[in-house]
């Protein structure tokens, strides 16, 4: 389990490291190296050159405003796991956060890698779908564009990014008042693979009555997946028999390859438990009047 | 540090590891630890095909990589090294008895004309690093001729079936059967009869450390050296001098700390004999370091057994006759064919007053990666088939799992029990229990059925469920394990013996057995074992015998030293006859004669220490002619040691997805003497942990087509701390007269009863038998769904 030869910078800053991906068509970026280098080590990945991006302390920052949050591609997951201001600020990413594999992974997994990465079975790629966040890409040539998370991922392991673009920053709307959040997710062990993942978004106004779901599904296709249709319940009031309807209708027409019946259960019932989760917090923190 | 005078005895006591200070500070010396800039990397050409002629082998553009010492085939290297052997055959009496036979699988070290399964070793590049090596063998261009291939045992044993050894003819790899009374008659007579087909999934050790093997020449000593991840030196030094024609005194062989086993280390492989011929014929060191994706294909893996199961029970549940016969899937060759056969049949027999029974099984070859005894080796099938098949009929009964099991269990009054069969080593069974109901309601009291109001009030969201499942256990197979005791010239002592630990602590446990027997501080003396060069034969820790047959090796050994001693001191004090008392020779009672003529080296009043006595043995002192107090035995038990145990699980069930989760669990176990309590109570709780990994989460799985589809620790999923409950342990202890040191063997008494009281206490929360481990999420929410009204009641 050695890696096939390739060849090794280091980028000491974001310049740099978009001229050595202008300058090498096949390389990869390296951030916290906890899916990459295990491709690699196995052979299944065989970059040429490996641009290392771990040094740079200014894509390791967090900004936010009255709206949103800004967080940099190399914010490590334990980060946005357990950081009091963005626990406060994206409390769904934070939830999200706990269930990637174990602390060691955590310690050194990226926002920006999971993100890159595209693996329809990670957390964060789901959470950011789910909130509507924007991702920034930036290439030598071609300056930035902000592309929205939804169309950000293609399909399996395929994300939006040209292979001179680096993934620096991404905005993240924050957690409003009267907003709930719920994140299940459903593995044989802590730290697995999802069989099957749901986060969701329920918000609730003074009178208790919905405003707004939105809900997606990790492991239920090629790319994490937006499930909630625009209006599902708005206007009524929430119970648990009708997130189990809308669960039931939002997950009908997935198209699973293996053991599609129990599959779909599972998508089912981890996004029915994520709703009614995402309902009681917006419940217990009310609009302010 | 209190000596053993105040409480009488190192033995029984729960003595801090003496090993855990080295592996808590990093200090640990493995395989990997060992070499230099000098050392040569192998790496291993391992066949990507599960059946398939071999067309062409060709290493010569590997041979010219950078870095690249050396390229070799199998067919280079067939002349250097034969055939693996098995490693053991039943004594003619149990064969004869169970008309055991089985086929030589003869598997070459590395494949010459064919490969039989994914992961084959078949040809092996040397370069200065492993980088180097591995970029080296992608380039070894193999042509492979597919054939088709077996995984499924019981198909494999069909007429049409495609055949694995095509030399054998056929796919048996070994027989075994025995009746006991007159099954026919007493099934008439029965209120019951259940007949069920149960399976248990193919899974294994995976232990913490791969396997590893460093080999160098000693030029001055005209041997080479072989360090090996192994449970058993004595046994792969003994096939690599069998297998090369090598001269045993041409070998050492040691295992260094090695980082678990559980049996699939207490195997001879391909590659611990390769490494040491090419260290030999270049004359450099050679290192092999497995990888873990290496692992999961080419080391040893276990269970994967049918069993179809009849079982006749009157209207009180008593057990009329019981058969079953069982398919042992053994993958492409097993050097421990044998065993697994005769363990499975054997342990049938259960801790129950059965006297019809019926058994007959079949190991079968497939095309899948070789098959070695982990931990349990047969019992843990055999307990699942017998214990699901009570539960099966209790149910039928209308009977709880507890009745069923009560009505049939041994008592004292039924111990010791013969059963008219010979145990693998020609010696009659004889069970020398204390009491098996009495065990199987201590394990009810450690965790009695009661509990489950409360955890159901704490898991509201579970549906939760109560098993239980009871073993029994042939521990410390013969036939012998070799002990050593030396005094050396400090007054210290050396102890050695030819198990070799894998974590199991042996240097404290040997160290209190010893420290017994000499009357001394355990801090007095060194334990080496796992090294030819220690003691020059041994057998190996396997089949939970370390306890037993190393225990009592040492124990003899160093008596017999103290015997010697005792001489030689009394010679000092110028007595007839000394004694030892806490440690110091005096002169027996009633035996002295004070004033005489006693030697100068002796103490004060008339007493001699060891240290003195080592003086006196020095090249300067009154003994210096005598013999060294160097004293070697072979321990030989008559047979084996039995033991029995009973284990209860709660299980909490997620109806909605299947996910099951064990929160409590309890072992009761009549264990002998135990040497050290602390680490016994290690090995129940490990035990357990692989147990509850074999029943809900492990699984070597494998295409139709005989691809391995379990290829990482991503996909082979082992419990973790997370998936674990609190393990309640109940020590009965039960000293037996089987050995010297009343000890029993504890190493597979964890893992045996798990499979089956999980699966009752899964089968106990949503209603449906559960009749194959692993007991899958999708299985399981498939039989809630089915059942829905069930698994909330009792």
């Amino acid at each position: 389990m050695k890696p096939a030869p390739f060849e090794y910078l280091r980028a000491d800053s974001v310049p740099a490291a978009l001229a050595a991906l202008a300058e090498h068509e096949d390389a990869k970026v390296l951030a916290g190296g906890q899916s990459l280098l295990t491709l690699m080590n196995l052979r299944l990945a065989r970059p040429s050159v490996l641009v290392d991006i771990g040094g740079l302390a200014e894509l390791d920052r967090v900004f936010s405003d009255a709206d949103d949050v800004l967080i940099g591609a190399l914010v490590r997951h334990r980060r946005v796991e357990t950081d009091p201001e963005l626990r406060a600020l994206v409390p769904l990413a934070a939830a999200a956060a706990g269930h990637i594999g174990h602390v060691g992974i955590r310690n050194r997994g990226t926002l920006g890698g999971t993100l890159a990465h595209a693996d329809p079975a990670a957390e964060l790629p789901l959470v950011m779908v789910t909130l509507g966040a924007t991702c920034y890409l930036e290439s030598l040539h071609g300056g930035v564009r902000a592309v929205p998370a939804e169309q950000f991922f293609v399909s399996y392991y395929t994300s939006a990014l040209r292979p001179d673009e680096l993934l620096t920053w991404v905005r993240v709307p924050r957690v409003r008042a009267g907003q709930g959040w719920g994140f299940v997710e459903l593995a044989r062990r802590h730290g697995d693979f999802a069989m099957a993942g749901a986060a969701a978004l329920v918000e609730l106004d003074s009178l208790g009555e919905v405003r707004a779901v939105r809900a997606g599904l990790m492991s239920a296709g090629e790319t994490p997946l937006l499930v909630s249709g625009p209006d599902g319940l708005v206007g009524e009031t929430a119970s648990a028999r009708r997130w189990g309807e809308l669960a039931t209708e939002w997950t009908a027409e997935l198209e699973f390859s293996e053991d599609p019946e129990y599959a779909r259960a599972l998508a089912r019932v981890a996004l029915r438990r994520a709703l009614t989760e995402a309902e009681a917090r917006a419940e217990s923190t009310p609009e302010a009047a | 540090m209190t000596t053993s005078a105040d409480t009488g005895g190192w033995v029984g006591r729960s003595a801090p590891r003496r090993e855990d200070a080295r592996f808590l500070a990093g200090r640990g010396r493995f395989v990997a630890d060992l070499g230099d800039a000098a050392t040569l990397h192998a790496v291993f050409v391992r066949s990507t095909q599960p059946a398939a002629r071999l067309l062409g082998v060709d290493v010569s553009l590997a041979r010219r990589q950078p870095g690249v010492v050396g390229a070799y085939t199998g067919a280079d290297l067939a002349e250097d090294a034969g055939p693996l052997p098995t490693l053991h055959e039943p004594h003619p009496g149990f064969a004869a008895a169970t008309q055991f036979r089985m086929a030589d699988p003869a598997l070459p070290c590395l494949a010459v004309d064919e490969v039989l399964y994914v992961g084959q070793p078949l040809a092996v590049v040397l370069a200065h690093s492993r980088h180097l090596a591995e970029d080296a063998a992608e380039l070894v261009d193999v042509r492979y001729a597919d054939r088709a291939a077996v995984t499924d045992a019981t198909e494999a044993l069909r007429d049409d079936s495609p055949v694995v050894h095509e030399r054998l003819g056929d796919n048996e790899a070994g027989r075994i059967g025995f009746t006991l009374g007159d099954v026919d008659t007493a099934r008439a007579g029965a209120h019951l009869e259940v007949t069920e087909t149960y399976r248990m999934g193919r899974h294994g050790a995976v232990p913490l450390e791969c396997r590893g093997v460093f080999a160098t020449v000693d030029h001055r000593r005209e041997r080479v050296e072989v360090w090996t991840s192994t449970q058993i030196p004595h046994l792969v030094r003994d096939t690599m001098c069998r297998v090369t024609g090598w001269a045993t005194e041409s070998v050492r062989v040691a295992a260094p700390d090695v980082g678990g086993g559980f049996g699939t280390k207490a195997n001879v492989y391909p590659e611990e004999i390769i490494i040491p011929v090419l260290a030999r014929r270049l004359a450099r060191p050679v290192s092999w370091v497995e990888d873990r994706a290496e692992h999961f294909l080419a080391a040893a893996q276990g269970r994967d057994q049918v069993h179809h199961t009849r079982l006749a029970v009157d209207a009180t549940g008593r057990i009329l006759s019981w058969e079953d016969d069982f398919v042992v899937d053994i993958g492409a060759a097993s050097l421990w064919t044998a065993g697994i056969l005769a363990n499975t049949a054997v342990h049938l027999l259960g801790p129950y007053r059965m006297r019809c029974v019926r058994v007959h099984g079949r190991a079968a070859f497939s095309n899948k990666t070789v098959v070695a005894q982990y931990r349990g080796a047969g019992r843990p099938e055999a307990c699942f088939a017998l214990e699901r098949s009570l539960d099966h009929a209790a149910r039928e009964l209308g009977i709880s799992q507890e009745q069923i099991r009560r009505r049939n269990l041994l008592t004292a009054a039924d111990l010791p029990h013969r059963v008219d069969l010979p145990y693998r080593d020609g010696v009659p069974i004889e069970l020398d229990g204390g009491d098996y109901l009495a065990c199987f309601e201590a394990c009810l009291d450690a965790l009695p059925r009661a509990e489950l109001t409360r955890l159901r009030a704490e898991h509201p969201e579970l549906a939760v469920g109560y098993g239980v499942a009871n073993y029994l256990e042939a521990t410390g197979r013969g036939p012998y394990e070799t002990g050593r005791a030396r005094l050396g010239a400090d007054g210290r002592f050396a102890v050695a013996a030819g198990s070799a630990s894998a974590g199991q602590g042996h240097q404290t446990t040997l160290a209190q057995v010893a420290a017994d027997a000499l009357g001394v501080d355990p801090a007095a003396i060194a334990v080496v074992n796992g090294d030819t060069d220690a003691v020059a034969d041994g057998i190996g820790t396997f089949a939970s015998r370390s306890a037993v047959l190393a225990g009592n090796a040492v124990d003899q050994a160093c008596r017999e030293l103290v015997s010697r001693a005792r001489q030689l001191a009394a010679q000092l004090l110028g007595a007839p006859e000394a004694r030892l008392r806490d440690g110091v020779f005096e002169a027996a009672p009633g035996t002295s004669a004070p004033g005489d003529s006693a030697d100068s080296t002796a103490g004060a009043a008339g007493t001699l220490s060891w240290a003195e006595l080592a003086a006196a043995l020095g090249p300067r002192g009154t003994l210096a002619d005598a013999p060294p107090l160097d004293v070697t035995v072979r321990y030989r038990p008559l047979t084996v040691t039995w033991t029995m145990g009973s284990h209860a699980a709660v299980v909490g069930v997620d109806r909605e997805t299947g996910l099951c989760r064990v929160l409590l669990y309890a072992v009761a176990h009549e264990g002998g003497t135990e040497i050290n309590p602390m680490i016994v109570h290690g090995q129940i709780v490990g035990g357990v942990a692989q147990g509850i990994g074999g029943a809900l989460l492990e699984e070597f799985r494998y295409s139709a087509d005989g691809q391995p589809l379990s290829g990482s620790l991503a996909d082979y999923l082992l419990p973790e701390t997370t998936d674990l409950p609190p393990v309640r342990v109940v020590a009965r202890h039960t000293p037996t007269g089987a050995n010297p040191l009343g000890v029993r063997g504890a190493g597979e008494s964890g893992t045996i009863a798990v499979y089956a009281a999980v699966a009752a206490a899964v089968q106990d929360a949503v209603g449906a038998h559960v009749t194959a481990t692993p007991i899958t999420p999708a299985q399981v929410w498939r039989a809630a769904s089915r059942e829905p009204a069930l698994g909330r009641a009792g």
